[in-house]
């Protein structure tokens, strides 16, 4: 017997009804909805009602201010009832904790579950409601659903699927394609590899094998297109991986470790390294951001802690690449969200998972094209510390054993197009297949936690991550030397019912694998137990040179590991270069005439996505739990001027600082692959340098995301490449970590094709060695002089770059820089502008009406208190003075316009405001 | 002399511990992470320490509500480790997340194990607030670590549930008893319901209190996270003496010290 409780609040505000109220009257304009109320529902499953009060009173609901029914409606009046629950077998993270606080309470529930019901108060039909819920989207039927009856259970239910064979070796080349096309992404040449090896073999693959083949050849995990030969335009060239990490590696004063590990390792002080990684969640995040992003932010975190022995994630940036919120919807092509759904989804996301591992988030950026509006970007960077000494894997020896930690296993994330559907149905039971999951913030806290005490205790050998491929990826891989026995039957499962191959390739979120030796076993289970975090050892290392695998006793799976890391074709690539360079410097349409049209051009500017303030999403997200940051994202004397880059202490005893940035620009990689990419990465440096860093003591992370590479995409990704190479070359720095996703295509069914804008983000990280040496953008006098440092083209100059950036550093590092601002979109103007807002200063000007919007990387705005000064530090590089700062908060350009900072601050600030306020 | 030990008490989803621990041991503490489970099988004894600190985070995911499952912990599981612990005149202090379950287990505000008589609500926003707020001691406040705080400190918050609300009667037996610590300020230090200077719409600005006897001390906002000048946004532009959190700690090691 299930037993319902309703919570409700009785006293105060009920914030999640008055939200979707104001919504219906506000977006919907339906008025007939009086109130809603929102109702905390709670299913006990396996106890009595009087166990169940004893639950109420003492865990469910707090009488200050709420009041509880059981097994009835808690209010009555004439309204129309909806509830939303998480579908079976999707994570609810609230049920661990329920059943947590029933055991300490001494009552024992067999399953839990809780929900939300809504009231709709008002002369209503129950199809309007559904109309209004589907309208305000207040659930995503991937993962929610409206409950219509009671389920008369909570437990999942299931038998084990079986382990087939496929019969490959007698397939023609038609029914290979076939194979593939719905089960394995791989090409014919690959699927013949396949086939020779199990003809040799004299035998048919199980599906587990082939999962697992599929899996490890997967572009994914293997990269096929970065480390494919290049025929451009007729000419072969080196594959893109080799020419980055070729010029990558001959800039490695700082590298501790680069494209080996999970995250780019570089050196810090004392003793100790840090480490960083971004990675995208695009396709999850276009069909349920919630749970997309959240997994996205798991799923690097993950990757910086499963560096060498295990590291302490630091802080995290997001990056997010949308449609603009306002996009007329008519425009979006069929299956895709609304732009501002997805917007608010995403913040949420960063919200509930980053705000609760305690990872700040504090640095990130939002660009608007309409052409994100079927794929967008959500791109999450993770940063962290650990001993240099530990910042290798071991590598495993013969006795190693791998222990599964954290979260259990189930059918998240195994995409339905490993399986006809046909066979899906056969096992389908009563789970749902999802391809998206629910993240489960303390699941991956706790385990982090146990890794760093058992890493401190010298314990582990090497920490890997449970992410694409699940145990295939990461067992695979660190078993390839060596050879290793799997056995499937010992993983925990959220519930029964999963075939042996859907264990092995399953992508469930919040599990790490750690290998250690086998003495250490004890120790490990019960630093884990400390932690509440589940240990099992699944596997072990035996020398064989194969994969085994066994469900039980049964071997379920066979393969050399030779054939399996090895036996991949290398991937002979066309490309060809048929397009312009069409980059080119801002030309106003028509340039504004007289100061009134001015105001408004420069309000149209300061209130486009790309510009406008993002402090009310900096607000929602914890960007201060740690405790070091030392840059906000937000300074100045009304803590709203906002800041290039994040500075933190990792080590809150001491000076060191650890330095972030990034830079992108979708629309000109678009316009321009190759300018396009070195204006990102000179944008990316500059922020890094006008906070006080040496760029020379930083590393960078590079992402691609593009087009499914075609000829002429691969073309252009083959100059962004370039770029790439190039800015190392002059800057003489190495990227040593990044991530391709080259899937930003979206296809449908009658035809339509949209091409996300190709993208480049280069993100950099490095180090101070005295946090007191950098510097914030607020200006901090009156009367001092506002300098223009840099060169000021959108073609960046790879000549004058490395100077300007030096320059800037040792004016900074000797103290005489009082402010300074990165140029970027907006152009100067609009760093002025922010300068101004962060001092509560005006700013006297002359500067060019051709020059106030030039959207330019590599210049800076700088604050310094006199024009001799300036000479003094500047003469080497183009520079230029462009006036003065004064008291009167007032904007004033020389013969142009003048205008108060707080009315163009409204502009600024009213668009987030107006979504997350 | 032998420095104060300090118990950080940790559960899963703790994340401000070592922020926490920083500022104690920069106040002359020593501070030890333990983890719940660690006092539940008795590895740990409270007896061996002067402070139980609970600190910033959000324990069990602050399922059901914030602090709500580690709450129900302490009361069932270590009610009376925690009752010999006071009796022995050990100081209790939560931030944030713990002021949330002190608040949940009825210690804050009467010292009630196990009745709760306040509640932290759901911020009036409607959501998760990170930024800076200014603070002033209270002066009726009978709280003995309050000597040389500043008026108009600045203080970071980051929470979501941090609204002190209760009955008019028990938020009238709270002030007149002089159990309101700390209350949000405007810019002239007047306290203030005024969003965003009070973040979350509590009740008379209270954003921290004590029990009866002063030695059990919540609040929602951080000292811990401003105990060095360069934690604080504006570093570069103010002229700041002393980091406004870092009394707040020397007068709790002090009072250990020296019995006030």
């Amino acid at each position: 017997m299930i037993q319902k409780v309703r919570v409700i609040t009785k006293i105060g505000s009920d914030l999640k009804g008055e939200g979707i109220l104001s919504d219906i009257h506000k977006i919907l304009r339906i008025k007939s909805v009086e109130k809603v109320t929102a109702i905390k529902v709670y299913r006990l499953e396996g106890v009595s009602q009087k166990q169940a009060k004893v639950l109420a009173d003492k865990l469910l609901c707090e009488e200050i201010n709420q009041s509880y029914s059981i097994n009835k409606q808690i209010l009555d009046g004439e309204f129309q009832v909806l509830e939303i629950a998480y579908k079976s077998g999707v994570m609810n993270p609230e049920v661990e904790s329920i059943l947590k606080a029933a055991s300490d309470l001494r009552i024992k529930l067999l399953a839990a579950d809780s929900s939300f019901e809504y009231i709709f108060h008002g002369k209503l039909k129950k199809d309007e409601v559904l109309k209004i819920i589907e309208k305000l989207r207040l659930f995503n039927p991937l993962t929610e659903h409206i409950v219509d009856k009671e389920p008369p259970t909570l437990l999942i239910k299931g038998s084990l699927g079986k382990t087939q064979s496929i019969p490959i070796r007698k397939c023609t080349d038609k029914l290979l394609l076939e194979l593939s096309k719905d089960k394995l992404f791989l090409n014919l040449e690959e699927m013949k590899v396949i086939q020779k090896y199990f003809q040799k073999i004299k035998r048919d693959p199980t599906d587990l094998e082939l999962e697992t083949l599929a899996q490890t050849w997967s572009e994914h995990c293997a990269h096929k297109t970065f480390k494919a030969k290049i025929i451009l335009d007729g000419k072969e060239k080196e594959p893109f991986f080799t020419r980055l990490k070729k010029e990558a590696l001959k800039h490695n004063k700082n590298i501790v470790s680069a494209f080996v590990d999970n995250a780019g390792v570089m050196d810090f002080y004392d003793g100790w390294a840090i480490n960083g990684k971004a990675e995208t969640h695009n396709a999850p995040s276009a069909i349920e951001p919630y749970g997309g992003a959240m997994t996205g932010s798991g799923g690097v975190f993950r990757d910086v802690v499963a560096t060498g022995q295990g590291a302490k994630t630091l802080m995290s940036t997001d990056i997010f690449c949308l449609a603009p919120p306002s996009m007329d919807k008519s425009k979006l092509p069929v299956g895709t969200l609304p732009p501002d759904y997805i917007l608010k989804r995403v913040v949420a996301a960063v919200r509930d998972y980053d705000n609760r591992v305690g990872i700040p988030t504090n640095n990130g950026s939002f660009h608007f094209h309409e052409d994100f509006r079927a794929k967008p970007i959500v791109l999450v960077g993770a940063y962290g510390i650990l001993p240099k000494d530990k910042a290798q894997k071991g590598s495993p020896k013969v006795g190693d054993i791998a222990i599964v930690i954290g979260g259990r296993t189930g059918r998240d994330g195994i995409h339905g197009a490993t399986f006809s559907s046909a066979e899906m149905t056969e096992r389908t039971i009563s789970v749902n297949e999802t391809a998206v999951q629910i993240g489960n913030a303390i699941e991956e806290k706790r385990t982090f936690d146990a890794i760093l005490e058992a890493r401190d205790k010298n314990l582990i050998r090497a920490v890997q991550d449970l992410g694409a491929g699940g145990f295939s990826s990461a067992i695979g891989e660190m078993g390839q030397d060596l050879g290793v026995t799997v056995h499937l039957e010992k993983a925990p499962l959220k519930y029964q019912g999963l075939s042996p191959w859907e264990i092995w390739v399953s992508e469930s979120q919040e599990r790490m694998l750690i290998i250690l030796p086998g003495k250490n076993l004890k120790k490990f289970s019960k630093i884990c137990q400390k932690y509440n975090v589940e240990a099992t050892e699944v596997a072990w290392f035996d020398g064989s040179k194969r994969l085994n695998i066994y469900f039980g006793k049964r071997k379920v799976g066979d393969l050399e590991m030779k054939f399996l890391y090895g036996g991949l074709p290398q991937r002979v690539l066309r490309a060809k270069r048929n397009f312009q360079f069409p980059i080119s410097n801002f030309q106003f349409p028509k340039e504004p005439k007289d100061e009134k049209e001015w105001i408004k051009t420069l309000e149209k500017v300061l209130e486009s996505g790309d510009v406008n303030s993002k402090e009310p999403i900096l607000r929602l997200y914890d960007h201060n739990v740690q405790g070091a940051s030392v840059l906000h994202p937000f300074i100045g004397v009304g803590m709203d001027g906002p800041s290039d880059a994040a500075v933190i202490r990792p080590l809150l005893d001491k000076p060191y600082g650890l330095i972030v940035s990034h830079g992108l620009s979708p629309k000109l990689t678009a316009e321009d692959p190759y300018w396009g990419t070195l204006w990102s990465a000179a944008e990316a440096i500059s922020n890094y340098v006008v906070v006080g860093g040496d760029y020379k003591e930083a590393c960078l992370i590079n992402n691609y995301i593009w087009p499914f590479p075609d000829e002429e995409w691969l073309g252009k990704l083959d100059s962004c490449v370039m770029g790439v190479v190039d800015f190392m070359k002059a800057l003489k720095i190495p990227v040593i970590s990044g991530k391709d996703s080259l899937s930003a295509t979206y296809r449908g069914s009658d035809g339509f094709i949209l091409y996300s804008p190709p993208t480049l983000c280069i993100s950099v990280f490095g180090k101070i060695p005295d946090v007191k040496k950098t510097i914030s953008s607020d200006f901090k006098k009156i009367g001092s002089t506002i300098v223009l440092v840099g060169k000021q083209d959108r073609k960046v100059d790879l000549k004058v770059l490395p100077k300007v950036l030096d320059t800037m550093y040792k004016a900074i590092s000797n103290g005489k820089v009082l402010a300074s601002h990165d140029v970027s979109e907006g152009g100067l103007i609009t760093s002025i502008f922010e300068m101004c807002v962060g001092g509560d200063f005006g700013a006297s000007l002359s500067v060019k009406a051709s020059e106030l919007l030039l959207e330019t990387a590599g210049c800076f705005i700088v604050e310094v208190d006199g024009g001799q000064t300036a000479k003094k530090l500047f003469k080497a590089v183009p520079y230029k003075i462009l006036g003065k700062t004064t008291e009167d908060p007032v904007i004033s350009v020389d013969k142009l316009f003048s205008v108060k900072v707080v009315d163009l601050e409204k502009a600024w600030k009213k668009p987030m405001q107006g979504i997350f306020s | 002399m032998i420095k104060p030990k300090i118990c950080i008490l940790r559960s899963d989803g703790t994340n401000c511990d070592v922020e926490l621990a920083y500022a104690f041991d920069k106040a002359g503490g020593n501070s030890q992470f333990v983890h719940v489970n660690e006092l539940r099988t008795k590895k740990v004894s409270l007896k061996d320490f002067q402070v139980l600190a609970f600190p910033g985070g959000f324990s069990y995911g602050d399922d059901i509500a914030s602090g709500k499952i580690l709450a129900v912990e302490m009361v069932s599981s270590l009610k009376e480790e925690l009752e010999s612990f006071r009796e022995k005149g050990g100081l209790i202090i939560g931030i944030c997340n713990g002021f949330q379950t002190l608040i949940r287990t009825g210690l804050l505000p009467f010292g009630s194990l196990g009745k709760m008589d306040a509640t932290l609500a759901p911020n009036d926003s409607g959501h998760f607030e990170c930024r800076w707020v200014r603070l002033s001691p209270d002066k009726k406040s009978k709280c003995p670590f309050l000597q040389r705080i500043e008026d108009m400190g600045w203080y970071s918050v980051n929470h979501g549930e941090g609204k002190f609300f209760a009955s008019d009667e028990i938020i009238k037996k709270v002030e007149e008893r002089g159990l309101v610590a700390f209350r949000y300020v405007d810019e002239k230090g007047q306290s203030t319901q005024k969003y965003p200077q009070n973040p979350n719409g509590s009740i008379n600005a209270i954003a921290g209190i004590t029990d009866p006897t002063g030695r059990i001390f919540g609040m929602m906002p951080h000292p811990e996270k401003f105990v060095d000048l360069t934690q604080y946004p504006n570093w570069r532009r103010e002229k700041i003496i002393k980091p406004h959190g870092l009394s707040l700690f020397e007068n709790i090691i002090k009072f250990l010290k020296e019995g006030k």
